[in-house]
């Protein structure tokens, strides 16, 4: 960036212009013009925010293209992020066969984190997202591309809530252990049982046992499920006389804070299963039964969803949700029903009003063409002939189109009134050209007309 | 001749086509089908005239029928093949720097010419105007010359 002055050649790197001198030193020389005129040049660059190469240096992560970009870019990372830190905060276990699909990319380490080998889902994405690599890599990335330093903690897991997650995890695995052996069998029959009866430990089994979870969908979208079965479970054992349900469901939303208290068995059936379970904190439960109604379609659409692939035991409960909502679901194709009937007639009625518009928008487009008013009423006509069966279309045989002629000078209809008086004015002269149109390939009208003229006018006077 | 343009030969057949065909450019080659020029300007018509079927309709007249003789006189037709163009049955001009704007006499030396000439009378006719420009380059409009009365 500063012109490096040399001994004995300041003259030649001071000139613009080209020395005697400047063969002798081209590289300083170019050199130092090259930083005097472009002081931004640097070399290409690739942007993994943008995804192209640039030559903007330190300037590129300033532009806009390049922060509307890297919003996108950290937003779609947050959202598999909010999967992590759901399991983070609820830690469940992780299927063997569900575990090859469990796969995150850290943008910022540029690595591929799989759950293979892991027995809790996001293990292996929470470990990373708490390592030491990665809150570097992470500041690195920060600071090349700009995201602002303050983003950092969004990015990782701090070292407090891995603890934390560690040491549910470990609860989770020494109550799972006494009770490993009762996994498989749970057909229907604890389906039933559950519904009507309050298995405290058969459902904890089952649950731990029986947990899976899936992929993106769940984390944003179980938490009010939860609340959603919650409200059902409650509303059906107070009908059947059982309290306390309701605040089985510790609510699991990033806002309220998890009481792991009663055991986290407990916790992780509120998650996925909603199933009632005994004693747990009422606290809870007030401040559950509120989310309920948000988020219920979402919940019955995730719950189905979910249920449908866990197995035999959730059937029951899943036919009792439609029965419930009779309404049907997503995926008959039903509107939500927070969409109430009145909004959806008005969706119809929008939808319909829009076609219209775009086809009348077409016609609005060009009131001012040539012929419009000759195309509306032709079209009006058309129409009313098919359908009334009208029959129009024989029009005068005399009429003409609009034409301006080529020899005359005013407005066509002059031209057609022109036309007409030579029309009535030569009636005769038409059939003695035939003649000559014989000998030659074309006789123009007015050879023809002067012909006529020079022969028929014994007859016309 | 093209077969696979309809050939008119009656007044009334020129009239529904020229009433019915509404919010497209419609073009009328004048002509025999027999005419050499004529059939290179058929041959040129029939190939694009899928490629305008969007926002025109071709059609051939046969000046050679009675029935059709008023439309040649009334359009002043005395060289073929004469090509008129309408638009919601108005009849639509271009200046191509010839004597006659009426009408597109000769044929077009290439497809790629003729689509111009209708793109331009469609954009034309749609912004309300009777007369356009015409798009093409000078040489590749066929010259000739205008008998006028006295002449």
């Amino acid at each position: 960036m500063f012109l490096k002055i040399l001994p004995g050649k300041i003259k030649s790197s001071v000139k613009p212009n080209p020395n005697p001198n400047n063969e002798l030193t081209p590289p300083i020389n170019q050199k130092s013009m090259k930083k005097k005129n472009k002081k931004q040049k640097s070399e290409f660059d690739f942007c993994k925010v943008c995804n192209r190469n640039h030559d903007e240096g330190q300037r590129h992560k300033y532009f806009p293209s390049h922060t509307n970009s890297l919003s996108k870019f950290f937003s779609r990372f947050q959202n598999k992020l909010t999967e992590v830190r759901f399991f983070l905060k609820n830690p469940s276990f992780l299927r063997l066969e569900l575990a090859s699909r469990n796969r995150l990319w850290c943008i910022f380490c540029d690595c591929d984190i799989d759950e293979l080998g892991s027995s809790f889902a996001c293990q292996n994405a929470i470990n990373h997202l708490a390592s030491g690599d990665h809150l570097k890599n992470l500041k690195h990335f920060l600071w090349k591309y700009g995201g602002g330093m303050d983003r950092v903690d969004a990015f990782r897991i701090s070292q407090a809530d891995i603890a934390k997650w560690e040491t549910k995890c470990k609860s989770l695995k020494s109550e799972a252990a006494p009770c490993g052996g009762t996994s498989q069998g749970f057909p229907s029959g604890l389906s039933n049982d559950i519904h009507k009866e309050l298995d405290y430990e058969n459902l904890n089994n089952y649950e731990k046992n029986t947990l899976h979870h899936l992929n993106s969908n769940i984390s944003n979208v179980v938490m009010p499920l939860q609340q959603h079965t919650n409200e059902y479970q409650v509303s059906r054992l107070e009908h059947s006389g059982v309290a306390n349900v309701g605040s089985n469901m510790h609510v699991i939303t990033s806002t309220l804070s998890v009481d792991p208290c009663d055991g986290t068995s407990l916790w992780n059936a509120n998650n996925l299963m909603a199933y009632g379970n005994g004693a747990v904190n009422d606290s809870n439960c007030s401040g559950d039964v509120s989310h309920n109604k948000k988020g219920a379609n979402q919940d019955e659409r995730a719950f189905s969803r979910e249920n449908i692939s866990r197995g035999l035991q959730n059937i029951t409960q899943i036919s009792s949700f439609l029965l419930r909502e009779a309404g049907g679901n997503v995926h008959s194709g039903a509107p939500p029903p927070w969409f109430e009937e009145t909004q959806g007639d008005q969706l119809n009625v929008q939808l319909n009003q829009v076609s219209t518009l775009n086809k009348s928008g077409k016609l609005k487009l060009n009131p001012k063409r040539v012929g419009a008013a000759w195309a509306e009423k032709r079209k009006m006509e058309m129409e009313m002939e098919k359908r009334g069966g009208i029959v129009k279309s024989d029009c005068d045989p005399n009429w003409l189109p609009n034409f301006g002629r080529v020899w005359q000078s005013g407005s066509r209809k002059e031209s057609r009134k022109e036309f007409e008086f030579e029309k009535q004015k030569q009636p005769n002269v038409h059939s003695l050209s035939e003649m000559p149109m014989e000998i030659k390939p074309y006789v123009s009208k007015r050879m023809r007309r002067d012909e006529g003229e020079h022969s028929g006018d014994p007859h016309l006077n | 001749m093209s077969y696979l343009l309809t050939t008119l030969t009656k007044k009334k057949e020129i009239d529904t086509i020229i009433r019915d065909t509404i919010d497209k450019v419609l073009v009328l080659r004048f002509g025999r089908a027999m005419d050499a020029l004529c059939l290179q300007l058929d041959d040129i018509l029939a190939k694009s005239s899928r490629d305008v079927s969007k926002f025109a309709d071709v059609a051939l007249v046969d000046i050679d029928s009675e029935d059709v003789q008023v439309y040649v006189k009334y359009f002043d037709i005395t060289l073929i093949p004469s090509t008129v163009f309408f638009f919601n049955a108005h009849h639509m001009k271009m200046d191509s720097g010839t004597a006659d704007h009426t009408k597109w006499v000769g044929a077009f030396h290439r497809k790629q010419d003729f689509i111009d000439v209708v793109e331009a009378i469609y954009r034309g006719a749609m912004k309300g105007k009777l007369i356009v420009n015409c798009p093409l380059p000078p040489e590749r409009i066929p010259k000739y010359q205008l008998l006028y009365k006295d002449v």
